[in-house]
């Protein structure tokens, strides 16, 4: 075997390894800790670079290993699969500096970041699975990977989010098994394959192709928020800062988003799913869930739980792309992965800042913070544009492909599930920037020294790195390097002709 | 190239000074040099024709410069460099000023961006910037009046902007391109055209002020500073003018219905806001509903392009000419009413002021000789395109207009005085009056410079008699008016407070929202609370017994059943069938 043939296990193992380690730390070695994670970030940042660079050249990268009698263990670097790689390394590297400054001398860091470690393999994992069972492998072990980060903080709240968020996850993962294991009744074993593996199957199968599909749709929906399956993610906000980022923008809920697409597009085949029938329930359920989360957003005065609201509908945004049939509306929801996952990071690092440093929880607490905080809530701002769909910002190229994907396709009611999404998220979104901006201040705030930072540099860098690059990710959306440019690679690989 | 470093310091100055000046603290060069960020911009005016493909900008951008977007380049940057100078005199005191100039230069930004930009994705996002910019500059001075204001604004932009939205998604896809010159000829064979045209109309129509979206404009032009009264009143509205121009199937389909229902809306606009405008209080909000009517005015040469396409190049003609026109002399008059209110301190000074507030107001009514009655000519050779009978009266309509202009206008000397005397405090400095100066002769010359060929033609007959009486008796007979009926009018005009249409709707929605609540109490007999917390706790409380539904284990529940059904189904009938 060569390098090119383990470097996907390496990638997994970066982090496994890093993770493992850190459980051996002692609690006070805050040094050794935060060496080992950078350590690890980095160098799977500079595999994943090499293997990002192999797939646009159309190289292979694939690790099999023997794992059960006709039964292999996969991993497989293809376009779709780096897209999500790429995002959640850059993104572990960030959060982990971000966590390092969040959690500085609060306990049990040991374990926290350990957890953090084995999250990150987990959803490494998932991107880079080559068949199902794989992906179940590490679908599952992202569940109790997460579970002790949510309930970190060890109060009655934690635990019994804890509690909520085990129930839900835990039964769609069985779900999904139970679906693949129908499946592999079927039709045999499944490898993820672009264009998709169903397409020759018989037609006295389809009925339970279609039941197929509905059951794997529940078990990765409740990851992916999916209303009415949404109920465990507000409550799951309780989590530190930097958990929930990671929560909302790259491993739980898009987890299940990333789940769903490789169903639809390397299992199914998108066009065979759309002979089968299956998209067009997908993307209403895509559409209500867009609407039922911006409409319960606007209540909210919790700004970590109106921005859990936020992420249940921008999540389905993915799905929406997923469930419109054409090349348009699939750029649109495979770019979104990265879009959401850049701006969504930026909101809850923000939301992280202001706790940590003014002990600002309320979105009533926000008044006159722009002149407290200005960096981070510049960084605020872009995002929040950015979820509005306000040019140049990320959230504007994904609107616009999958507007015209739902044109291309007829769905016009898409459409307009588009524009009232516009609203209500300008709707929630703007009043806290006005509140931030232009209301004089109202807290009783910690002075700032001259020459002092706004808050710490591990809190504020990353926060304007990620909130940089969902700017940049909309400004140079046409250049080939930007997530739009991959989505099109994708796209262009999952498409017949 | 030197047009591209053009383009790039047209744009990026302003936008990067922008920044410098949110960022500054303390003393700060920025300020003083802020103002010229529109100077590159009207250089760029005098550049050839130009196109710069950036592909890998946006979703691929284009910028260039053709015959409309020049005309529209040259009187947005004037005004915005007017305005700029203005400003810096104006907020020289101000402790929040350097905040006004980040958003006054990031406004300016996207202004000019949208007249250079060439493709839909850079035109939504120059026109976003402005769009949004622009709250900043209306609820600078702080209080209840610019936060409602504000509000107002922002609710009917993201309308707008939604709107819009959509009207780019569909009318790029019936293109099968981004660029704009693409465009208007798809939307003319589109089978969505009529949805695509109402979205564009109503879209770009809030920024113009088309009645019943007219009613942001009379609140957010008076309370901002000054100069971006000025630049809000002049050049942003047009901004939704250029958008129409540039999307619209204008010269390319025949659309009667719409266009001779714009037609009539921009003629309903001229007369209401002319009504509605001349029984306000505020000199400021005269000016904003004068805009609404004037707005009005160059909405029909719109329409009547819309409706015959054949007459479209003189109904174009009629459109730039008319909007540079405004632009400048709606400029100045909000100027000047800021020199008033400033620096009037005896009867001598305000002589001066209202002479010189007099030539844009003369302007605007169309008297001869002024670049109003170009204007106003070019917009009668564009009604050549209607039917023959039709032509008469749209005519006299518009000299009627005309009428109501100059009533207006009087109006508006009168109010100015009147603030002068009783609430000048007479601070201002020189400057003020300077840069007013600058505007002044811009509404002198600029227009003939600008289209000397048209004005050569109408030098040529200007003295003829017919011409000069029809020019002569609306701005006469306005004035013969407002000197027999005005005291009595004055005394015994309806209050009808800015805003209009809004007020009445406010009230509605308020005293549903009462009649609701008693009902509400009847029923329930809770203790009195705010209807629309009522209503609206009614509802967060109904959703928020659904989420904990949801939240508890009821959907892991269900889910765990399926999960069982599913095995035993699973275990049951394929392996006894199989056997």
């Amino acid at each position: 075997m060569t390098f090119d043939d383990w470097l996907p296990l390496l990638v997994v193992l970066s982090s496994l390894i890093t993770g493992l380690l850190i459980f051996f730390v002692g609690e006070e070695q805050h040094r050794t800790r935060s060496w080992l994670n950078l350590i690890g970030a980095v160098a799977k940042l500079v595999l994943v670079g090499i293997m990002v660079w192999g797939v646009f050249q159309r190289h292979r990268y694939e690790t099999r290993l023997p794992l059960l009698p006709d039964q292999d263990f996969v991993l497989r670097a293809d376009a779709m699969g780096m897209l999500f790689v790429g995002l959640s390394s850059v993104l572990w590297l960030l959060t982990t500096i971000y966590a390092i400054g969040y959690l500085e001398g609060s306990p049990h860091r040991s374990r926290f970041f350990g957890f953090f470690s084995l999250c990150v393999t987990s959803t490494m994992g998932i991107a880079l699975a080559g068949d199902l069972i794989t992906f179940i492998i590490f679908y599952e072990l992202l569940t109790l990977s997460t579970y002790p980060l949510v309930v970190h903080r060890g109060t009655a709240d934690a635990l019994r989010a804890g509690k909520v968020y085990l129930q839900y996850t835990m039964t769609g993962g069985a779900l999904l098994l139970v679906g693949v294991v129908w499946l592999y009744e079927v039709v045999g074993s499944v490898e993820f394959t672009e264009r998709g593996v169903l397409a020759g199957v018989s037609v006295v199968d389809y009925p339970d192709l279609l039941a197929i599909f509905a059951i794997l749709v529940a078990g990765l929906g409740v990851k992916t928020a999916l209303v009415p399956l949404h109920g465990w993610l507000p409550v799951a906000m309780v989590a530190p800062a930097p958990v929930s980022a990671l929560l909302h923008a790259v491993a739980v809920v898009k987890a299940g988003a990333f789940g769903i697409v490789r169903i639809a597009y390397d299992v199914y085949g998108v066009e065979f799913a759309a002979r089968l029938g299956v998209l067009g329930p997908l993307s209403w359920v895509a559409g209500i869930t867009i609407v039922y989360g911006s409409v319960r957003a606007l209540t909210q005065d919790d700004l970590k739980r109106r921005l859990a609201y936020s992420t249940v509908s921008q999540v389905s945004y993915i799905v929406l792309g997923i469930g419109i049939l054409g090349p348009l509306a699939t750029i649109g929801g495979v770019v979104h992965l990265v879009h959401q996952g850049l701006m969504k990071i930026t909101l809850f690092f923000c939301a992280g800042d202001l706790a940590e440093t003014l002990g600002i929880h309320k979105i009533s607490e926000m008044n006159g913070v722009g002149r407290r905080m200005p960096w981070s809530m510049v960084a605020f701002t872009v995002a929040a544009l950015g979820m509005i769909g306000v040019p140049p910002v990320a959230g504007f190229v994904t609107k616009w492909y999958l507007g015209l994907g739902a044109i291309a396709a007829k769905d016009y009611w898409a459409l307009a599930v588009l524009a009232v999404s516009t609203v209500l998220n300008a709707a929630y979104f703007l009043p806290v920037l006005r509140r931030i901006w232009f209301l004089p201040a109202s807290g009783e705030w910690p002075k700032r020294e001259r020459d002092q930072l706004e808050t710490r540099p591990t809190l504020l860098v990353p926060t304007l790195i990620t909130a940089l690059l969902s700017l940049a990710a909309g400004l140079f959306a046409g250049s080939w390097f930007s997530p739009l440019g991959w989505a099109k690679l994708v796209t262009a690989r999952e498409y017949v002709s | 190239m030197s047009t591209s470093w053009l383009v790039a310091a047209a744009l990026l100055a302003p936008s990067l000074l922008a920044i410098a000046l949110f960022m500054a603290s303390g003393r700060s060069p920025t300020w003083p040099i802020a103002p010229w960020a529109a100077l590159p911009g009207l250089v760029l005016a005098a550049a050839p024709d130009f196109r710069i493909d950036l592909s890998w900008l946006l979703l691929g951008t284009r910028l260039g410069l053709d015959a409309t977007g020049r005309m529209f380049l040259i009187f947005t940057a004037l005004l915005w460099l007017i305005a700029g100078l203005y400003a810096q005199v104006y907020l020289a005191s101000d402790s929040k000023r350097r905040r006004f100039g980040g958003f006054f230069l990031s406004t300016m930004t996207g202004n000019l961006g949208v007249i250079l930009a060439q493709d839909v994705a850079s035109f939504y996002l120059f026109f976003s910037l402005m769009t949004f910019s622009a709250y900043g500059l209306i609820v600078h001075e702080g209080g209840e009046e610019p936060h409602r204001a504000g509000r107002i604004y922002l609710i009917l932009a993201i309308l707008g902007e939604a709107m819009l939205l959509v009207a780019f998604l569909l009318s790029a896809s019936a293109a099968e391109s981004l660029f704009l010159d693409q465009i208007p000829k798809a939307v003319a064979v589109s089978p969505q055209r009529n949805l695509i045209v109402a979205l564009f109309l109503g879209g770009f129509g809030i920024k113009v002020g088309v009645l019943v979206l007219h009613v942001w404009l009379p609140l957010a032009h008076p309370v901002a500073p000054t100069p971006a009264s000025a630049v809000l009143s002049g050049v942003i509205i047009k901004a939704g003018l250029l958008g129409w121009l540039r999307f619209l199937p204008l010269g390319q389909a025949a659309l009667p219905d719409w266009g001779y229902g714009l037609t009539a809306a921009g003629l309903a606009a001229a007369f209401y806001g002319a009504g509605v405008g001349l029984v306000q209080k505020d000199s400021k909000t005269v000016l904003a509903y004068s805009s609404i009517s004037q707005m009005g005015l160059i909405t029909v040469p719109v329409g009547l392009g819309l409706a015959a396409p054949a007459g479209w190049p003189s109904c174009l003609a009629a459109v730039t000419v008319y909007a540079v026109h405004h632009a400048l002399a709606k400029g100045a008059l909000f100027l000047g009413v800021g020199v008033a209110r400033e620096t009037a301190r005896d009867e001598r000074k305000l002589r001066w002021i209202t002479a010189g507030l007099l030539l844009p107001a003369l302007a605007l009514a169309g008297a001869p000789f002024t670049s109003g009655a170009l204007a106003k000519e070019s917009l009668k050779r564009a009604i050549g395109s209607v039917p023959e009978p039709s032509q008469d009266w749209l005519a006299w309509t518009l000299s009627f207009a005309a009428v109501g202009t100059t009533l207006l206008l009087v109006r508006l000397l009168y109010l100015v005085r009147h603030e002068a005397l009783t609430e000048s405090h007479g601070s201002g400095s020189r400057g003020l009056g300077l840069t007013w100066g600058l505007a002044l002769l811009g509404v002198f010359a600029l227009t003939w410079i600008m289209f000397a060929d048209a004005a050569r033609a109408f030098f040529e007959l200007a003295l003829e008699p017919g011409i000069l009486w029809s020019e002569l008796w609306p701005v006469g007979g306005g004035i013969l008016l407002a000197y027999l009926f005005g005291r009595r009018f004055a005394r015994s005009a309806p209050p009808i407070p800015a805003g209009d249409l809004l007020v009445p709707a406010e009230r509605l929605a308020l005293s549903a929202w009462t009649g609701m609540k008693s009902l509400w109490n009847k029923a329930v007999r809770k203790p009195a609370r705010p209807p629309w917390k009522t209503l609206g706790a009614r509802l967060a409380q109904g959703l928020a017994y659904g989420q904990a539904w949801l939240e508890s284990m009821a959907i892991a529940g269900i889910l765990f059943l399926l999960l069982i059904v599913l095995f035993a189904l699973a275990l049951l009938p394929k392996n006894f069938g199989r056997e």
